[in-house]
């Protein structure tokens, strides 16, 4: 995408010349966030932001970077335990928002008689399963077709740090999101990550100080925006530290 | 001079900024979506609550009538219907009034209404809730001698000098140049509310409506007009979003 | 009802252990406080305090009313703590928390009953008319240390605050305007000043300006109010745990140290501020004039 992009403010109609135009006719045009369709031929934004596209996909949406997490169907998230129900735990994606249902049986290979017991403020990481938004979100630890936990469940011991929405994003975004840090700090040291979409990042790097030293680091990348220059020295001098 | 704007400053709150304009310095903050009490769950939209927090004491009823305004105004352009069962929180805190602002002797809520309403479409934005449309509000005094024009925007000096006033205006539009508030106070013709209306309107709205592609990637002209104010407030919420997207999307330039 | 967002396990564990380590999240050494900043409005009376990611904002405004009847001699003072959703999605309007009442408490112990302001000097006519001074404290960031800042906040806004002059003709009184005659600074007797410990470990190890997550971990927290001559004006201690007197003694010296410190860092501020005013002494120029 070039460093050009057009910012639109809600209820900004998007003309047809600035949507993505897919070689391929029966693809319909995918609506991502910030984005809505009124009938007949309308699509407006709802969010001040960027628009972006994706012509490969035929999707269009709004890039933003601010507010409050809200759960979509597929996302990675890392939430908060709070309540043990009769079928299931109640969860906080997000502080102060309705609780998210992950159901005990949503783990890898547990059955009733061997369900985890999570205790008050215990850290999951999960998928998010449904999110529509008259219902309740669902989580679950488990891929539901597999049963395999693919790399989801409890999170146990480490550190959680804040990170921007938008980090969070590019983190899981692989290559296209442009961050290296983690890369780089992996070639010298060992740790563990996960990556919440509600802008959680969970950091085990089996000392205390691996621990805030990575986490530390991303948030600084965060904070300043660093492209691959700026990464490549907080990696050094973290290193050094170390 | 431009009203000045700073969003996402605050690090507790989903979404803030602090406005500053003539004399008035307003803090705002929104927090949603959120849960909402029981009581005042709305099982098909969101619940909107404004809270308006005077800089000196604890709220009164001018705060609660300018909550009023506010609610309605703000509940028909956030998307109450996509958030249901959630509440959207909007928190005003006004930490400066301009220091003539209880001797110009004109109805005070009206003049602080229209930078209430900056701050919270500035907050609301800030937060990413989702809304239908933007707006932009101005108030508008008609002096009572009849030979001069009515004062758009008027500061707080201005008004104390055109004393005595005849009446004061708020519009309040939409950006698809809807009206979306007026509150009017004083005695007035038709006539002088259509001349209010109109030089509101042009103050608040780009002309010709607005339109995706034009004009966006090349420089806002946010231009003054020889009294120094600005000639469009349209542009200039243009103007702060652009700089919050410069912001968000600094990384991808970074070096 | 709403509540504030606890700290998880994980972090719970991590803090403690990085506590024992000799380590605070962000690097900080034990004693340290977080980046101070303070500055001024336009008007006279309105301090903003941030410290680290918290921000404090104290206003001063003034009043004229009846004196007390109990209290003929006075000027009244008050100082009013409400938070807001904006610092916090957790505080409800019209509700207050624990931490506010508290919050509250220690302000008044620490600057209305410690005497920081000699409300005799707000009295015009004894029994009949006197100043009615009041502190509004807006929080408006939450990340811990709100006691602290709030302090800061209004000793700072109460040196910054500048009353009007009135004139006295038996029981007529004239409250002259800023415009009329240069207003007069209040006057203020001491500067006290909060540093708050927060104790881990029973009391093994303190920390000086916990931020959120080291204050929701901690065991108990003592609160060392003192002005820059190391009187100290209120000492009081919440949670559990026992700390001994030896501790607290220890405290006691540490706290100095940092309000002296602070002290001076308000001074500095509030004589920039001055030098910002008074451009080319123009000030004091045309208020002598005014009072010819």
């Amino acid at each position: 995408m070039s460093a050009k992009s057009t910012v639109v403010l809600p209820g900004d109609e998007i003309p047809a010349s600035s949507l993505p135009k897919s070689p391929n006719k029966n693809r319909p045009l995918t609506l991502g966030p910030g984005l809505r369709h009124i009938p007949p031929n309308t699509i407006a934004t709802t969010v001040a932001g960027a628009l972006a596209t994706d012509s490969r996909k035929n999707a269009a949406w709004i890039e933003y970077n601010s507010g409050r997490y809200l759960p979509i169907t597929g996302d990675l998230v890392i939430a908060t335990v709070q309540t043990s129900a009769a079928e299931s735990f109640n969860c906080h994606i997000t502080p102060n928002t309705p609780f998210a249902t992950l159901p005990h049986l949503a783990f890898e290979g547990v059955t009733r008689k061997t369900r985890p017991q999570l205790t008050f403020n215990s850290l999951v990481y999960a998928r998010i399963l449904n999110a529509g938004k008259d219902t309740s979100p669902e989580i679950t630890c488990a891929n539901p077709s597999t049963g395999k936990s693919e790399g989801l469940g409890p999170l146990k011991g480490g550190m959680v740090f804040k990170i921007s929405l938008g980090m969070a994003r590019r983190l899981l975004a692989g290559r296209k999101g442009g961050v290296t840090v983690l890369d780089g700090l992996s070639e010298k040291v060992g740790f563990e990550v996960a990556i919440g979409r509600n802008g959680v990042l969970w950091v085990d790097g089996g000392s205390v100080k691996t621990t805030l030293a990575v986490g530390r680091a991303v948030q600084e990348v965060d904070e300043q925006a660093l492209g691959e220059k700026g990464q490549k020295k907080v990696v050094e001098r973290v290193l050094k530290n170390l | 001079m431009a009203p000045e704007a700073v969003l996402s400053h605050l690090h507790r709150a989903d979404g803030s900024a602090t406005y500053t304009y003539n004399g008035y310095s307003i803090i705002g903050a929104v927090n949603g979506p959120i849960e909402v009490q029981r009581r005042d769950e709305m099982p098909e939209e969101a619940t909107v609550e404004v809270n308006v927090r005077p800089a000196v004491g604890v709220g009164s009823p001018k705060e609660r009538h300018l909550e009023t305004l506010l609610h309605r105004t703000l509940q028909s352009i956030i998307l109450t219907r996509s958030i249901p069962r959630t509440l959207v929180q909007i928190t005003l805190q006004v930490r400066s009034l301009p220091a003539d602002d209880t001797s110009t002797g004109v109805n005070t809520s009206l003049t602080l209404l229209p930078h209430l309403l900056h701050t919270s479409i500035l907050a609301l934005l800030s937060a990413s809730i989702p809304l239908s449309t933007t707006l932009t509000a101005i108030p508008v005094a008609i002096p009572s001698s009849s030979k001069s024009a009515p004062l758009v925007s008027p500061t707080a000096n201005d008004l104390l000098r055109a004393k005595p006033l005849r009446s004061i205006h708020v519009f309040a539009f939409s950006g698809d140049r809807k009206l979306l508030l007026n509150e009017s106070d004083g005695a007035f013709s038709y006539e002088e509310w259509d001349e209010a209306y109109e030089a509101a309107e042009e103050v608040c709205c780009r002309e010709g409506g607005v339109r995706l592609g034009e004009g966006m990637d090349v420089d806002m002209d946010v231009d003054m007009d020889g009294e120094g104010k600005v000639a469009n407030l349209e542009a200039w919420l243009r103007e702060v979003v652009k700089e919050k997207v410069g912001r968000e999307q600094r990384w991808r330039v970074a070096t | 009802m709403p509540r504030e967002a606890e700290v998880s396990v994980n972090e719970r564990a991590f803090i403690q252990q990085a506590l024992q380590e000799n380590i605070r999240l962000d690097g900080r050494a034990f004693d340290a406080f977080r980046p101070l900043e303070l500055t001024f409005g336009d008007e006279y009376g309105v301090a903003d305090v941030q410290l680290g990611k918290t921000r404090v904002i104290a206003r001063i405004s003034v009043d004229v009313t009846t004196p007390q009847p109990e209290r003929k001699f006075d000027g009244i003072f008050q100082i009013i703590t409400e938070f807001s959703p904006i610092a916090s999605p957790a505080f409800e309007v019209g509700r207050p928390t624990d931490a506010e009442v508290i919050l509250s408490r220690i302000l008044e112990k620490a600057i209305r009953r410690s005497n920081a302001l000699d409300t005799e000097s707000l009295c015009i006519i004894a029994g009949l008319k006197c100043f009615a001074l009041r502190a509004d404290v807006h929080v408006i960031d939450h990340d811990g240390g709100l006691i602290d800042a709030s302090c800061i906040a209004v000793m700072a806004a109460l040196q910054h605050f500048r009353r009007p002059d009135v004139i006295v003709e038996g029981e007529k009184t004239t409250i002259l305007s800023i415009r009329e005659r240069e207003p007069i600074p209040l006057s203020i007797l001491h500067q006290p000043l909060c540093v708050t410990f927060s104790y881990y470990e029973d009391g093994e190890i303190f920390l000086v300006d916990a931020n959120l997550a080291e204050e929701q971990v901690r065991q108990g927290e003592v609160i060392v109010t003192m002005n820059r001559h190391g009187e100290v004006c209120q000492i009081a201690k919440y949670g559990g745990a026992t700390v001994e007197a030896l501790a607290l003694l220890n405290c006691t010296s540490i706290a100095l140290e940092k309000v002296r410190e602070m002290s001076k860092f308000i001074q500095g501020k509030l004589e920039e501020d001055a030098k910002k005013r008074d451009v080319g002494g123009l000030m004091a120029e045309l208020s002598a004039e005014n009072a010819r």
